[in-house]
C-alpha cells in the first residue's frame, strides 16, 4: 500500500477449481442423498446463485431504472455469450426462454397458425419418437393435432447397439407418411432422449429430413448444451432448444431457442405477449410482463464458472460422460446386468439394467421403486420401465438412468448399487410395494 | 421475528408463528427496515407499475428456492404442488370466490390475458365465431393487453371496439354513458360481441372503474364473456370476484400484496367454457383443468408463487391487515394529489372517490408536454436529475374538446403517483420541488431533449 513496503507474497491461484472448491460450491444439496439424477432438474452452484440475488437485489432496490436501462443490454449479453456457445453467426436467431417445454409450444403454435392460416392442410404430418417427452407430446396435442395435422410415431429400439437402428425406424416412418400422401410439416425429436436416455444421431436425421422434403425440422435439445456437442451449423435443423439449468449450471430457470433466419422466422411469436409483440421472437422473449428475469440474466457468469474447470465446459462434458460411463459398467457388472447403450450413444446420463428378479413391471411400479430409493435409501434416481415385445425371451423390463455432474463421487453409485444389492438379497419385489 | 417455515413438504397452518404480542403492530422503524432494500434517496412513487416486496417475505422465497436446489426431486414430488394449492386456498378466501378450482397462479396479468385471448382466438380458427364477430376493451387498455388482442383475435379474423373514457374525468356516471354509447355503436352493424375486456383500476391514465356496473351492463347487452383486467387491484381496492360478476378476473400479487416478482391469480367462474382454457406453455398435465396445468409448466421457479401464506402474515401485522393498507393509502394518495395540484396550481384527474392508492394530478402547462416522447424525456429527467421515479401520462386534446387549463394555458400532462406502505412525505415533496424548479427555471420539454 502507499508503494513504501514489498508487496506481500501472493500464492499462485490453482489454474483450475479445486475438488474442495466443487464440494462447496455444491455444499447447499442435501448431504445424505445420492444425487444421481442431474438430468431431473439439473443443479446450480452457490457462486451463480449468489450472483442470481445480486441481480434480483438490482431489480428491487429500482425496478423502474432497471427497466429502462438494465434488462434489455443484460439479455443481449446472454444471448451473445449462447449465440457464440451454439455456433450460430447471428444474435438475432437466439432467444431465452423458460425452459425447452416453452419453446416447443411457441414453435408448436406457430405450427397451428399454419393450418388456421391455410398455409397446411388437414392431415399434414408431424413426425416424432415415441418416446418424446411428455410435454412434447402434449404440446403436439394441443397445437398441432387440434389444428387438424397427424401424428406418426417413430419407435425408439431400446436397448440399442447402433445409430442405425434409428435411423431406420427414422427412415420408415417418412416412408410412412409418403406411401399415406402426408405432407410432413414438421419433423421434431430429441437430441438426448429423456427416457430411455441415448444420444440420436440428429445430424444424420436431419440430412433424411431435407432429403425427404420436410418442412420444419426441430430438434429437442432440452440434455443438450453442456452434455452434448450443440453446434447449430453443424446439425442444419430449423429449431433448436436446450436448457441452460439441466447441464449448464445456469439457476432455475433459462433455455434457448435456436430458430435459423428464414422467411417465416419473422412469424414466430411468444405466447405471453407485451408491448414487444412484432419485434421479433428474441426481442418479444426479453420481456413477457413482470417476472424475475435473474435466471437469464446470469448466463455470462455461468460461462465464467464453467472456465474454472480445466478444459471448461468440453472438459466438463468429456470427464461426466466417462465418469458416468464407468459407473454404468460398475452397476452393470455388479447387478449381472447390461447397459442400454453403447458407450459412444450416452451423453452424461446411461440407462443400466436392473435386476429382473425386482420386476419393474409398469410405468407405476417405476414411481413406487424411485420414491422407495428415495425414501428408504436415500438415493435419488430415475426409473425406466421398458415393456416387452412380442416373442421375447426374458428381456429385461427396467432399467435405471444414471446421471454424472461435477458434484457427483463415486460413493453415490456405490450407495445405489448397495442398494439394488439389498434389494435383490431381500427377494423384494415391485409389487409388495403398497399404493400410494 | 422469527418465523418458522415449513420443511420437507409440512405446511400445516401452524407452521407461521403469529406475532409475540397480538396487540402489537408493525411500527415505522420495521417497516423501514423491510423496504431498506430500496434505493435510498430515490422518491419512489410508482409502486403501481412494478410494486415492492419486504424483506420478510424475500426471506421465505429464499428458503423455498434453496428448498427446491437441495433436492429438486423430492421438492417436485413432495412439496410444490400443496405450496401452490395453500396460495391458492389464501387467494380464493381473499377473493371471495366458491371454489378454488376457480384459482389459477400464473405470471402476471399479461399471461392471464394470453390465456384467456388464445381461446378466443382458438374459437375463431374452429369457426365457433364468424369473421368480425368482435372484441370489446377500453381505449386505454394496457399495451400488452392491446397487442394480445392482435395477436389472437384479429389475426385470427376478429375485429375489435375500442370504449373511449373521458379523462380528467368527474363521475362514474360519465364513464358509464360512454360505456353504454360504444357498445350500441359496436352492436350497430349486427356484429356480435363475443369477449368485452374491462379494466378494474386503468393503468394510464390511473382511474378506479364502476366494474360491477359495466359487467352489469355487458350482461344487458348480451355480450357473451366479460374478462376484468384487475392488474392493480388486489391490495389496493376491495376485491370480490362474485359481486364483480365477470367470468375471468385477473390481479397481480406482486404490484400492491407485497409479493415478490412475479405472481398473479386468474379467476375463471366455473362453467362449461372454463374447461377448454390452457395455459399457453404446455406441460405432461394438459387437460388436467388451468389450475393443475399452470401449477406446472416445466422446470422454473415457483417460489414466488409459494409466499403468499407468508405474505398474508406480512400485512396482518399492519393494524387492520390488508384493509387497513387499502385505507390509509387511499387517504394519503389523495392528500398527496391534493397538496401536489395545490402548489402546481392544476388539478387532480379524478374525484378521490374514483382512485384508490394512485392518482393523477396535472402537470403545469408551462412545461408544454406535447406527446409521449415528451412525457419519456421527463420522466428520464426527474429520475437523472432530481431522483424522482414517477410515470408521466401525456394527454392528447381532442378536436372540439375544452381541455382543463391552469393559469397558463391547458394542462397536457399529468403524474400518476402511488401511495404504498414505505412511502414517507418527503418522496411527494422532492417530487413537488422537482416540477416547480423546472417551472421557475423556465423548462420545456422540448428544452429537455439538449440536456
Amino acid at each position: 500500500m502507499n508503494g513504501t513496503s514489498a508487496p506481500a507474497a501472493v500464492p499462485p491461484q490453482p489454474l483450475h477449481i479445486t475438488p474442495a472448491e466443487v464440494i462447496s460450491e455444491f455444499s447447499h444439496h442435501h448431504p445424505s442423498v445420492a444425487r444421481i439424477n442431474n438430468g431431473g432438474f439439473g443443479c446450480c452452484p452457490s457462486s451463480l446463485i449468489s450472483f442470481q440475488r445480486q441481480i434480483q437485489m438490482q431489480w428491487l432496490r429500482q425496478p423502474d431504472e432497471f427497466f429502462f436501462n438494465q434488462i434489455q443490454p443484460g439479455m443481449l449479453r446472454s444471448r451473445n455469450v449462447i449465440k457464440d456457445l451454439i455456433n450460430t453467426d447471428h444474435v438475432d436467431e437466439v432467444s431465452i426462454v423458460d425452459n425447452a417445454s416453452t419453446a416447443v409450444s411457441i414453435v408448436l403454435q406457430h405450427m397451428a397458425w399454419g393450418f388456421a392460416e391455410g398455409r397446411f392442410h388437414p392431415g399434414d404430418a408431424t413426425v416424432m419418437f415415441h418416446c418424446a417427452y411428455g410435454s412434447v407430446k402434449k404440446s403436439v396435442e394441443a397445437y398441432f393435432v387440434r389444428a387438424g395435422g397427424s401424428v406418426i410415431e417413430v419407435p425408439l429400439p431400446f436397448p440399442l447397439n447402433s445409430e442405425d437402428e434409428i435411423v431406420q425406424e427414422f427412415r420408415q416412418a417418412l416412408e410412412k407418411a409418403k406411401q399415406s400422401n402426408r405432407r410432413v410439416r414438421l419433423a421434431i425429436f430429441d437430441h438426448v432422449t429423456c427416457m430411455p436416455s441415448v444420444v440420436i444421431p440428429v445430424k444424420e436425421l436431419v440430412t433424411i429430413c431435407r432429403e425427404a422434403g420436410v418442412d420444419h425440422i426441430f430438434i429437442d435439445g432440452a440434455h443438450g448444451i453442456g452434455c452434448v456437442d450443440v453446434d447449430m451449423k453443424q446439425i442444419g435443423a430449423d429449431f433448436y432448444t436446450s436448457n441452460l439449468h439441466k447441464w449448464m449450471f445456469c439457476p432455475p430457470s433459462a433455455a434457448f431457442l435456436y430458430c435459423r433466419r428464414s422467411s417465416e422466422s419473422s412469424s414466430l411469436h411468444h405466447l405471453v405477449v407485451t408491448h414487444e409483440y412484432g419485434n421479433g421472437l428474441a426481442r418479444e422473449s426479453t420481456w413477457i410482463g413482470t417476472r424475475d428475469y435473474s435466471a437469464q440474466l446470469v448466463v455470462p457468469e455461468v460461462l465464467e464458472f464453467v472456465n474454472r474447470f480445466e478444459g471448461g465446459i468440453d472438459g466438463i462434458k468429456r470427464r461426466n460422460h466417462d465418469g458416468v460411463v464407468e459407473m454404468g459398467m460398475m452397476l452393470a457388472k455388479a447387478w449381472g446386468t447390461h447397459l442400454g447403450c453403447p458407450p459412444h450413444m450416452c451423453s452424461s446420463m446411461v440407462m443400466v439394467g436392473l435386476p429382473a428378479c425386482l420386476g419393474v413391471l409398469s410405468d407405476e411400479h417405476t414411481w413406487k421403486l424411485r420414491t422407495y430409493l428415495r425414501d428408504k435409501f436415500g438415493v435419488e434416481v430415475s426409473i425406466y420401465y421398458r415393456p416387452p415385445k412380442d416373442g421375447e425371451v426374458g428381456p429385461l423390463t427396467g432399467y435405471t438412468r444414471i446421471s454424472y455432474q461435477v458434484y457427483n463421487k463415486v460413493d453415490d453409485y456405490y450407495k445405489f448399487r448397495d442398494a439394488i444389492n439389498q434389494l435383490v438379497h431381500d427377494a423384494f419385489t415391485c409389487a409388495s410395494l403398497p399404493n400410494s | 421475528m422469527q418465523h418458522e417455515y415449513p420443511r420437507n413438504g409440512e405446511l400445516t397452518h401452524r407452521s407461521f408463528k403469529k406475532p409475540k404480542l397480538s396487540s402489537e403492530f408493525i411500527t415505522e422503524s420495521d417497516i423501514r427496515d423491510e423496504f431498506s432494500h430500496h434505493q435510498p434517496r430515490v422518491a419512489r412513487i410508482n409502486n403501481g407499475s412494478f410494486g415492492s416486496c419486504p424483506d420478510s417475505v424475500l426471506t421465505a422465497q429464499r428458503h423455498w428456492q434453496l428448498q427446491f436446489l437441495r433436492q429438486p426431486d423430492a421438492f417436485y414430488f413432495n412439496t410444490l404442488r400443496d405450496g401452490i394449492t395453500a396460495s391458492r386456498e389464501v387467494i380464493k378466501g381473499l377473493i371471495n370466490a366458491d371454489h378454488v378450482d376457480e384459482v389459477s397462479l400464473v405470471d402476471n396479468a399479461t399471461t392471464a390475458a394470453a390465456i384467456v385471448l388464445q381461446r378466443i382466438g382458438r374459437s375463431f380458427a374452429e369457426g365457433k365465431f364468424q369473421k368480425n364477430d368482435t372484441v370489446l376493451m377500453l381505449h386505454c387498455a394496457f399495451q400488452a393487453v392491446k397487442k394480445s388482442i392482435q395477436a389472437y383475435v384479429t389475426r385470427a379474423g376478429g375485429s375489435v371496439i375500442e370504449v373511449r373514457l373521458p379523462f380528467p374525468v368527474n363521475s362514474e356516471e360519465q364513464i358509464i354513458s360512454e360505456f353504454k354509447k360504444s357498445i350500441e355503436d359496436g352492436k350497430s352493424n349486427g356484429r356480435k360481441i363475443r369477449l368485452a375486456i374491462i379494466d378494474h383500476i386503468t393503468s394510464m391514465p390511473s382511474v378506479v372503474i364502476p366494474v360491477k356496473e359495466l359487467v352489469r351492463i355487458c350482461r344487458e347487452e348480451g355480450i357473451e364473456q366479460v374478462f376484468v383486467d384487475a392488474a392493480h387491484a388486489i391490495g389496493s381496492v376491495k376485491v370480490d370476484v362474485k359481486e364483480v360478476g365477470a367470468d375471468f378476473y385477473v390481479s397481480n400479487l406482486h404490484k400492491w400484496f407485497f409479493c415478490p416478482p412475479s405472481v398473479a391469480f386468474l379467476y375463471c367462474k366455473k362453467s362449461t367454457s372454463s374447461s377448454d382454457l390452457h395455459h399457453p406453455v404446455v406441460s405432461h398435465e394438459y387437460g388436467n383443468g388451468l389450475p393443475i396445468e399452470s401449477a406446472w409448466i416445466g422446470t422454473r421457479d415457483y417460489s414466488s408463487q409459494l409466499v403468499v401464506p407468508a405474505v398474508l402474515e406480512f400485512v396482518n401485522r399492519f393494524e387492520g391487515g390488508i384493509d387497513g393498507i387499502m385505507k390509509k393509502n387511499h387517504d394519503e394518495v389523495v392528500k398527496m394529489g391534493k397538496m401536489l395540484a395545490e402548489s402546481w396550481g392544476t388539478n387532480l384527474g379524478s374525484p378521490p372517490d374514483m382512485s384508490a392508492a394512485m392518482i393523477m394530478v396535472g402537470l403545469p402547462s408551462r412545461l408544454c408536454l406535447n406527446s409521449e416522447e415528451d412525457a419519456v424525456m421527463l420522466r428520464s429527467h426527474l429520475r437523472d436529475r432530481y431522483e424522482v421515479e414517477v410515470p408521466i401520462f401525456h394527454q392528447a386534446s381532442e378536436d372540439g374538446e375544452e381541455g382543463v387549463r391552469d393559469k397558463d394555458g391547458f394542462i397536457t400532462g399529468y403524474v400518476r403517483i402511488s401511495h404504498q406502505v414505505y412511502n414517507t412525505l418527503e418522496d411527494y415533496e422532492k417530487l413537488r420541488d422537482a416540477i416547480n424548479q423546472l417551472v421557475e427555471d423556465g423548462k420545456t420539454c422540448k428544452m429537455l431533449y439538449t440536456e
